[in-house]
């Protein structure tokens, strides 16, 4: 956990990086806030704040007395927005970076080649 | 929600000095709530006035909505072992836990006797012969297994081992997970706790100075790192807790920051770093006087 | 917020009757070390009694004539050698107050309940030890003082060898009462006000103890007070315990109530 973000919010971030990798798997049961708080050692009350914005974001949903299951659909929506923010928090700012130092884009984009290549 | 503790206009003084300045807060039923300062801040009297084991020189206390002062009603549903706790002299830890559920309706035996086992308290020495580990053990099985409605833990770690302390942490969270209940705990190894908070009281010379939300608290300070012309164009205007430099630099705490806020500093070649909780207990309450005296 | 039904600690019960059922906690809180409680004053009692027995072993073998072996025996007749024993009953009425009551604060006791609980165990303790002492005593009767003559049991101050049972016990038992309830009176006024306390205190008796002999000094009042020791006797004057006994429980239940435990 790091410091400069509310706890609730990296919890939720952990939980959807599990649902992307498929660590948890669509209408699988995930762990109780419990489990959670106990396994990231930290206040259950918050553990269970980050699991509401996945249940309040349909990333989750509750069957009644048995748990919390990851609702279907879910990787996808959450690729999708993982990609907005992708392109919001890197690609943006590469663009402006690129421009101040006058790297075009035929040269952006061999740069990025070879950074795959390599 | 409803509170467990209400607390308003609280003093307790000891001839000339203040132990506890006119404090007022609530403490919300089913919390883990962190009490916070340095030693000697108030912690101990102020859980004691909570407890009825002192008496207040001026202010209310309401625990279940009644007087703690000898009302055995409310008390019952009270554990507070204190870190200074005094056993009878002949007692062994044996002695302790054979007489604990006399007094906590919930006591919990199966759960004493696994965390004797997880703190390998021997049970059959005198407690006079105890290391202060052990001796802290007592009271972190008693705190647990007791299942208090409103639980104090006062400095519950001193002498106890990083494993020990673990085992303190995540058997808390695990009991406070199953039987969710309304837990105080006062500390000032404040990183190893932050996380397990809730809502963070901080104490100082008898006064609280903070009485928060521990995510709100989180990231509402930030320390802007950078040339000292650079720093102080940019904390114009802003509420300082903490300033520090060496030569040209300048290392300034600051509150909150927007994230506009934030995209300025990294323009103006600024480094920005998250204060935790521990950092900014210390700021507050360490060199408070220094700060405002450089900041005036 | 939580993912599962989560059984809950009962709700806070404010209204659990508390009185009784706590004064009985307390009680057992004061017993829960059976070794300490019923082993160790008779140990210590054994002790004083094995010294006692070599004393009057050495004593009588060591004198041949029979006019002074019945001096000798006149003599122990006034052996103080049981006042040990009593003053261990203070100290532990001392402890009961000293180290049991701040931990029973940490148990969630009132100081009403754990003064009422004390005093019920003082109470229940002094009859125990005290039917045992009357037990010795009769056998020491029986036996014409163990077989050698010995006196440490029915001595000249529970009522001597022809004090009937009930009288011994009632003498043994306000003796013990006295020393609990004065001890735990003691340290209540130590936990109330610390040293300035005990200071205050000791200089008060001091002070009355030279008030009360200059007044019978100079109102020249020592005979009177001799006859009242004569008159009542040592049995008389225990039985007078009883009030200063009384005193110390009632203010040590008042001077209690406003303690604070510290270390």
């Amino acid at each position: 956990m790091d410091d400069s973000r509310p706890i609730f919010v990296q919890i939720a971030e952990l939980i959807e990086n599990d649902i992307i990798a498929g660590a948890l798997p669509e209408e699988s049961q995930v762990p109780s806030t419990n489990e959670f708080a106990a396994f990231h050692r930290i206040n259950p009350a918050t553990a269970g704040k980050g699991v509401n914005v996945l249940v309040d974001d349909g990333i989750l949903y509750k069957k009644r007395g048995i748990g919390m299951f990851v609702a279907s659909g879910a990787r996808d929506r959450l690729v999708a927005k993982r990609r907005d923010q992708f392109q919001n928090e890197f690609i943006a700012p590469l663009m402006v970076e690129a421009e101040k130092l006058g790297i075009g884009e035929t040269q952006l984009i061999d740069m990025i080649r070879k950074e795959g290549t390599a | 929600m409803s509170a467990v503790v209400e607390v308003s206009h609280l003093t307790r003084r000891f001839g000339e000095t203040t132990a506890v300045d006119d404090v007022s807060f609530s403490v919300q039923k089913n919390t883990i709530h962190g009490l916070l300062g340095r030693n000697g801040a108030g912690k101990t009297t102020l859980m004691q006035l909570l407890t009825g084991q002192d008496f207040a020189t001026r202010g209310e206390i309401r625990i279940f909505g009644e007087h703690p002062v000898e009302n055995s009603g409310v008390l019952k549903n009270v554990c507070f072992i204190k870190e200074s706790q005094r056993y009878p002299d002949d007692f062994k830890p044996r002695h302790v836990f054979t007489s604990a559920p006399w007094f906590f309706p919930n006591w919990d035996a199966a759960l004493a006797e696994r965390l004797i086992a997880d703190f390998r308290l021997p049970l059959n020495r005198r407690i006079k012969k105890l290391s202060r580990g052990q001796l802290s053990a007592i009271g972190v099985i008693v705190g647990l297994a007791s299942r208090a409605p409103l639980t104090f833990f006062d400095e519950p770690y001193l002498g106890l081992d990083a494993v020990a302390r673990q085992i303190f942490y995540d058997r808390l969270l695990e009991d406070f997970g199953e039987h969710p209940r309304t837990v105080i705990l006062s500390t000032h190894l404040i990183d190893e706790v932050s996380n397990l908070l809730e809502h963070v009281l901080v104490i100082d010379e008898g006064k609280l100075l903070i009485d928060q939300d521990a995510e709100t608290l989180r990231g509402s300070a930030t320390t802007v790192v950078g040339t000292r012309q650079g720093v102080d164009s940019f904390v114009v205007g802003r509420e300082v807790l903490h300033r520090e430099g060496i030569g040209g630099l300048a290392s300034v705490t600051v509150g909150r920051l927007t994230p506009q806020d934030r995209a300025r500093a990294t323009e103006m070649g600024l480094e920005l770093s998250p204060v935790s909780l521990q950092q900014l207990v210390v700021r507050l309450t360490g060199s408070s006087q220094t700060a405002l005296e450089q900041s005036a | 917020m939580s993912t599962l039904t989560q059984p809950t600690i009962d709700e806070a019960r404010i209204d659990r009757p508390g009185g009784a059922s706590n004064i009985l906690a307390v009680v057992r809180l004061h017993l829960v070390n059976r070794y300490s409680v019923f082993a160790v004053p008779w140990m210590i009692m054994g002790g004083i009694f094995v010294v006692n027995v070599a004393i009057w072993w050495i004593i009588f073998s060591s004198i041949s004539s029979e006019a002074d072996r019945a001096d000798a025996r006149d003599g122990l007749e006034f052996s103080g050698a049981l006042f040990y024993i009593f003053v261990y009953m203070l100290v532990l009425g001392i402890q009961a107050v000293a180290f049991t009551f701040p931990f029973a604060l940490g148990f969630s006791v009132t100081r009403r309940d754990f003064w009422l609980g004390s005093a019920l165990t003082f109470i229940g303790l002094s009859a125990v030890y005290s039917a045992g002492l009357t037990v010795l005593a009769a056998i020491e009767v029986a036996t014409d003082g163990w077989g050698l003559g010995g006196s440490m049991f029915a001595t000249f101050y529970f009522g001597g060898a022809d004090a009937s049972w009930i009288e011994r016990f009632g003498l043994y038992f306000a003796a013990y009462l006295f020393f609990y309830f004065v001890g735990a009176a003691i340290a209540t006024i130590y936990q109330r006000w610390r040293n300035n306390g005990m200071l205050v205190l000791f200089g008060t008796l001091a002070l009355l103890l030279v008030a009360g002999i200059a007044l019978a000094s100079f109102t020249s009042s020592w005979p009177s007070v001799w006859a009242w020791f004569g008159s009542n006797g040592p049995s008389g004057v225990i039985a007078w315990s009883l009030v200063p006994t009384a005193i110390a429980a009632i203010t040590g239940y008042f001077i209690l109530r406003r303690a604070t435990p510290k270390n």
